[in-house]
């Protein structure tokens, strides 16, 4: 049980509907200081309209925020002044130069950092006087990453942040946060990428249909899953029989999309009787790999779905 | 404050660097006096008309050349027949005909002419009845003193169309500064992600006025400057009635740009229906003509929009016409108002999110 | 070719599911002839212009043979009464409030002069009666004696010009009048006054019908000024384009769809213009000759051309838009589509002669029969060719049809 002062962020009961749609419909979690926090979901979760809840976008129809251990109905603009904000999608103006949209986000707030050290702390330092509009769609991001951390905040928000970018720009974005946590801050994270989940956070909650589904840390989440392990190959042609055969060695079977999954706990075992089928029936276990669950699967057993559409 | 300023700094400068917005700003009205000032003066002016004149041989003409040299300042030219006459007319050579066959009075006219020809008309009747009298010996009785009652600085035409294109620049400009700069700016996403910041909406609101009164204003002053020299207009300019109009109206259309805005759905739309309802106006507010010649349904919507009243204050403002000081400041309070009932709103619309 | 047509249909489709362009091409013409028609189509005409005037006889000696200053007076009135029902009077006079004195009367009608609210204040002096049979005895005025009456006007109302000049007109008819009722002028020996009409076969032309090839023509200008770049620059920019030359689709064949496409659009704007004239305004002319025709065609074939040459010299739609918008108002107004082109300063005629709109306007209207030669016909030919001739090599050189990857 943690201490009160050690929350950075506790939420209670928070509702939001629109008309008949439930979009948020009663969420509580709690987040630690210096922690990064993940919501995962499915498109249509309600994870958006939770953050822009928490960004002060929107207002809540019900529910309680706790931040800076300030109890609110809605995020004021006091509390905007130690937070920072990285919106999955948003631009900006094409005719100024970097550090003049540096310089702009950072007369909102009563304290901000020098613009020099905004830009070093994203790399950009080299594109100080470029317009924005010159950007590439990496440099933008981390442009607006560094608006996002003009004002020093505690707190974090980073929708998608590495959305679009390529592997390179993304370990780049991943170290970033990890240095923000180390620091001291607290990040709040939304993502597809599965990886990401599991690299960067320290709690995760994954929410659907409005509501939370299961909250923990990674490990948490996927121990729920017991002593798996996952046995996973391609295949072009598998029959009913074939399924219901190989859930029979270990504990679940299932096929999905050209991907055979089978979760057991006896992995000699049932190793064994693959190999022998495998032989039997002349089907190859291309690709196969063995692996310990993770977040994808943990979603997929709670939902259903996979994390990405 | 330190908002505001920063928000005055970006807002200025984004426009000073977008030069296909800023040649627009400045350019658009110039471009208006230019052609319409000339292309409509035409009309109705027979100052200089051009009449083409044949008398056969062996008519009388003497009496006939006094009444049309003293019917007004028109040039002259003599034809040897009709044919030459008429050819003449249609290549425009000349603007209406005479003949005279010492019976009747021929006039001719080409037909395409339609714009002109009404007021060349008016001329070849003021000829006939003059002659009329003259021919017996006689000349007119009843005569006329014209007086002028009202401002002495007015004589040219376009002395009463500059104030119209004025304000014709004032309401696009206040129009489009929200149903053009600030819908785009909400479609393009640039507001996001300052809203998610502590900035004030008031802060960008006061920026971008601040911004677009002081276009406005250089805007206005060179269109009238250009008039001045180029045109070789006077003005008698009020500085202080003009100055308080022009940041009041372009306050008020910027509130009528929200109500705009506030009305259609997609960003994007608004700037359409402003471009739309500001080119409606522009036909029907009396800029160009007078609105007694329109039929009188339309006259009566030229009284409900605000660029009628606009021009009319202008006008006045630059010295062209008289008007209480009662109606001066009545049109004035009531773009004011307009302005302070929907800027508030604005305020609003700028932070609003849409639903993702 | 069935790829030709699709490509056409989809140009079509296009148009007008955009609401914008909807708008500007084919209610923004309509909408253009009817303003214009219904503000310009009765100038000078009774019943549909109206005027507020004011009328003070000051004569208080009507004891002659003649009371000169009433009948002045009445004829006054009666232009304050609707010739036609429903239709305005001429004039709306104000007249005294009951027992007030005339001079009051007066300077109250001055300041509602200064101030715009009249067109003009007649005034009919103190021994008007005397005087104007001593002139008409003398057979007129002689031209350094004051006028008989005053009229106030306001040189800085327009109307306050036009209801002058008509005034003036109604004055002379009432002099010769009284001059034939004092036996001073001879009715018998009148001189008649007859009008001919040169250009159309003899009989004047309504407005709408000058109007009408104008306004044909500014929807097609429109469609090619804006419409054309802004497909192909907006399709370019959004790398739809780029689809179509993965397929086997050639760029001549593309070319072939939009013409196609555009052409079509023309002809239903044609159409609608066309009809609203017809039905609503009562138009005369029809399109039905060669000439014509092939100025139409002619016209919608080089505003397409145009649309290539700026597409070409545009970097990006925006830019495309930008420079639309500033051609625009020149060339459509200086070319002589809805006002006469006379009486402009240098500056302006060098725009007029370079525009090609200048020529299809003029040979479109000679070809209908509604105007004189102005410009000789092969040059109302030559020019918009030439004109096309440029634009296709500009745009063949220039017009990139994919973004820079």
């Amino acid at each position: 049980m943690e201490e009160e002062n050690e929350l950075m962020m506790r939420v209670t009961g928070l509702k939001k509907y629109y008309g008949e749609v439930h979009a948020v419909d009663g969420i509580s979690f709690a987040i630690p200081r210096a922690s990064v926090f993940t919501i995962l979901g499915p498109n249509g979760a309600g994870k958006t309209t939770t953050l822009e809840i928490l960004e002060g976008v929107r207002g809540p129809d019900a529910g309680e925020i706790e931040v800076f251990g300030i109890r609110l109905k809605r995020v004021t603009r006091a509390v905007k002044e130690r937070m920072g904000v990285l919106l999955q999608d948003g631009n900006f103006e094409p005719y100024l130069k970097v550090k003049e949209v540096v310089r702009l986000f950072a007369s909102f707030f009563k304290k901000a950092l020098p613009t020099e050290e905004v830009l070093t702390r994203v790399a950009l330092q080299e594109k100080t006087n470029a317009y924005v509009k010159t950007l590439s769609g990496g440099q933008l991001q981390r442009l607006a990453v560094g608006v996002a951390l003009v004002n020093d905040p505690d707190l974090i928000f980073l929708d998608e942040p590495t959305t679009g970018l390529d592997p390179q720009a993304r370990r780049n974005m991943w170290s970033i946060i990890t240095d923000l946590r180390d620091q001291g801050k607290t990040i709040i994270l939304t993502t597809h990428y599965m990886e990401e989940a599991e690299a960067l956070s320290d709690r995760v909650c994954i929410m659907d249909y409005g509501t939370i589904i299961a909250k923990g840390s990674p490990r948490e989440l996927t121990s729920r899953l017991g002593q798996e392990t996952i046995i996973e190959f391609n295949t072009s042609s598998l029959e009913t029989e074939d399924l219901t055969q190989l859930e029979s060695y270990g504990k679940t079977a299932r096929e999905d999309g050209g991907i055979v999954t089978v979760e057991t706990e006896n992995l000699v075992h049932t190793m064994e009787q693959m190999l022998a089928w495998s032989r039997e029936r002349e089907i190859p276990l291309t690709n196969m790999t063995v692996r310990q669950p993770n977040l994808e699967d943990v979603f997929l057993l709670l939902t259903g779905r996979r994390l990405r559409e | 404050m330190r908002a505001f300023q920063a928000l005055l700094h970006t807002e200025y400068t984004v426009f000073l660097r977008d030069k296909a917005s800023l040649t627009f700003t400045f350019l658009f009205p110039l471009i208006f006096i230019l052609i319409f000032g000339f292309l409509m003066r035409g009309m109705g002016d027979v100052e200089d008309a051009r009449l083409g004149l044949f008398v056969p041989a062996g008519v009388e003409s003497k009496i006939l050349e006094r009444t049309v040299s003293s019917a007004g300042s028109m040039s002259v030219t003599r034809y040897d027949d009709q044919p030459s006459l008429q050819a003449a007319l249609e290549k425009r050579t000349i603007d209406f005909g005479l003949i005279w066959d010492g019976t009747k009075l021929l006039f001719l006219y080409d037909s395409s002419r339609v714009q002109e020809n009404y007021a060349f008309e008016e001329v070849a009747t003021g000829i006939t009845a003059d002659f009329n009298l003259a021919h017996q010996g006689l000349s007119p009785a009843l005569t006329v003193e014209k007086i002028h009652v009202g401002r002495e600085a007015a004589t040219d035409w376009f002395n009463l169309v500059v104030p119209g294109i004025l304000a014709f620049s004032i309401l696009s400009a206040g129009l489009f500064a929200v149903s053009g700069h600030i819908t785009a700016m909400k479609e393009r996403k640039l507001l996001d992600r300052m809203i998610v910041t502590p900035m004030r909406p008031i802060a960008l609101l006061a920026a971008i006025i601040c911004v677009r009164l002081a276009v406005v204003y250089i805007s206005t002053l060179i269109t009238l400057f250009i008039a001045m020299t180029v045109l070789k207009l006077t003005f008698a300019v009020d500085w202080f009635r003009y100055t308080v109009f022009v940041a009041t109206s372009t306050l008020g259309m910027m509130g009528f740009g929200t109500l705009i805005a506030l009305l259609v759905r997609k960003p994007s739309s608004a700037s359409n229906i402003a471009h739309i309802l500001s080119i409606v106006m522009m036909f029907l507010a009396g800029i160009y003509f007078p609105i007694e010649i329109m039929p009188s349904y339309l006259r009566t919507l030229s009284k409900a929009l605000p660029l009628t009243y606009m021009a009319e204050a202008l006008r006045y403002a630059t010295g062209v016409i008289d008007m209480t000081e009662t109606r001066f400041w009545g049109i004035t309070v009531a773009m004011f108002a307009l302005a302070v009932v929907l800027l508030p709103l604005l305020a609003r619309y700028v932070v609003s999110a849409d639903r993702r | 070719m069935k790829g030709i047509l699709r490509i056409a249909a989809g140009h079509l489709f296009t148009a007008f599911r955009e609401r914008v362009t909807l708008f500007w091409f084919l209610i923004f013409p309509l909408f253009l002839l009817t303003i214009l028609t219904l503000i310009f189509g009765n100038m000078g005409q009774e019943g549909e212009i109206s005027f507020a005037i004011s009328v003070v006889n000051l004569e208080s000696n009507t004891a002659g043979p003649v009371d000169f200053a009433a009948i002045v007076e009445g004829v006054f009135e009666e232009t304050g009464t609707a010739s036609e029902e429903g239709k305005e009077p001429l004039f709306t006079l104000t007249h005294p409030s009951d027992g007030e004195d005339l001079e009051e009367f007066l300077a109250r009608e001055k300041e509602a002069l200064r101030l715009g609210h009249r067109a003009a204040v007649i005034v009919i002096p103190e021994g008007f009666n005397q005087e104007l049979l001593e002139r008409m005895m003398r057979s007129g005025s002689s031209p350094s004696e004051n006028g008989a009456f005053t009229i106030y006007i306001n040189e800085g109302n327009a109307a306050s010009e036009m209801a002058t000049s008509i005034i003036e007109q109604i004055l002379s008819g009432i002099d010769r009048q009284f001059l034939a009722h004092v036996g001073r002028f001879q009715e018998e020996e009148a001189i008649p006054s007859e009008t001919l009409w040169v250009g159309s076969g003899g009989e004047e032309l309504s407005y709408v019908d000058f109007l009408l090839p104008g306004v044909i023509l500014m929807g097609f200008f429109v469609n090619g000024l804006f419409g054309v770049p802004g497909s192909i620059l907006f399709a370019r920019d959004r790398r739809v384009l780029r689809r179509y030359w993965v397929t086997p689709l050639t760029v001549p064949r593309y070319l072939a769809g939009f013409s196609l496409g555009h052409l079509t659009l023309c002809l239903i704007q044609f159409a609608l213009i066309f009809m609203l004239a017809r039905f609503a305004f009562r138009a005369t002319i029809t399109f039905a000759e060669p000439m014509p025709i092939l100025f139409l065609l002619l016209g919608a074939i080089t505003f397409l051309t145009f649309g290539f040459f700026i597409a070409s010299v545009a970097k990006t739609a925006n830019a495309g838009m930008a420079i639309a918008n500033i051609l625009n108002m020149p060339m459509m107004f200086l070319g002589g589509l809805f006002f006469p082109i006379g009486g402009l300063p240098t500056f302006l005629k060098v725009i007029v002669y370079a525009n090609p709109v200048t020529y299809l306007a003029e040979g479109l209207r000679m070809s209908l029969g509604i105007q004189g030669e102005t410009f000789s016909i092969p040059l109302t030919l030559a020019v918009p060719v030439g004109w096309i001739a440029f634009c296709i090599f500009v745009a063949s050189k220039r017009l990139s049809w994919d973004v820079k990857r």
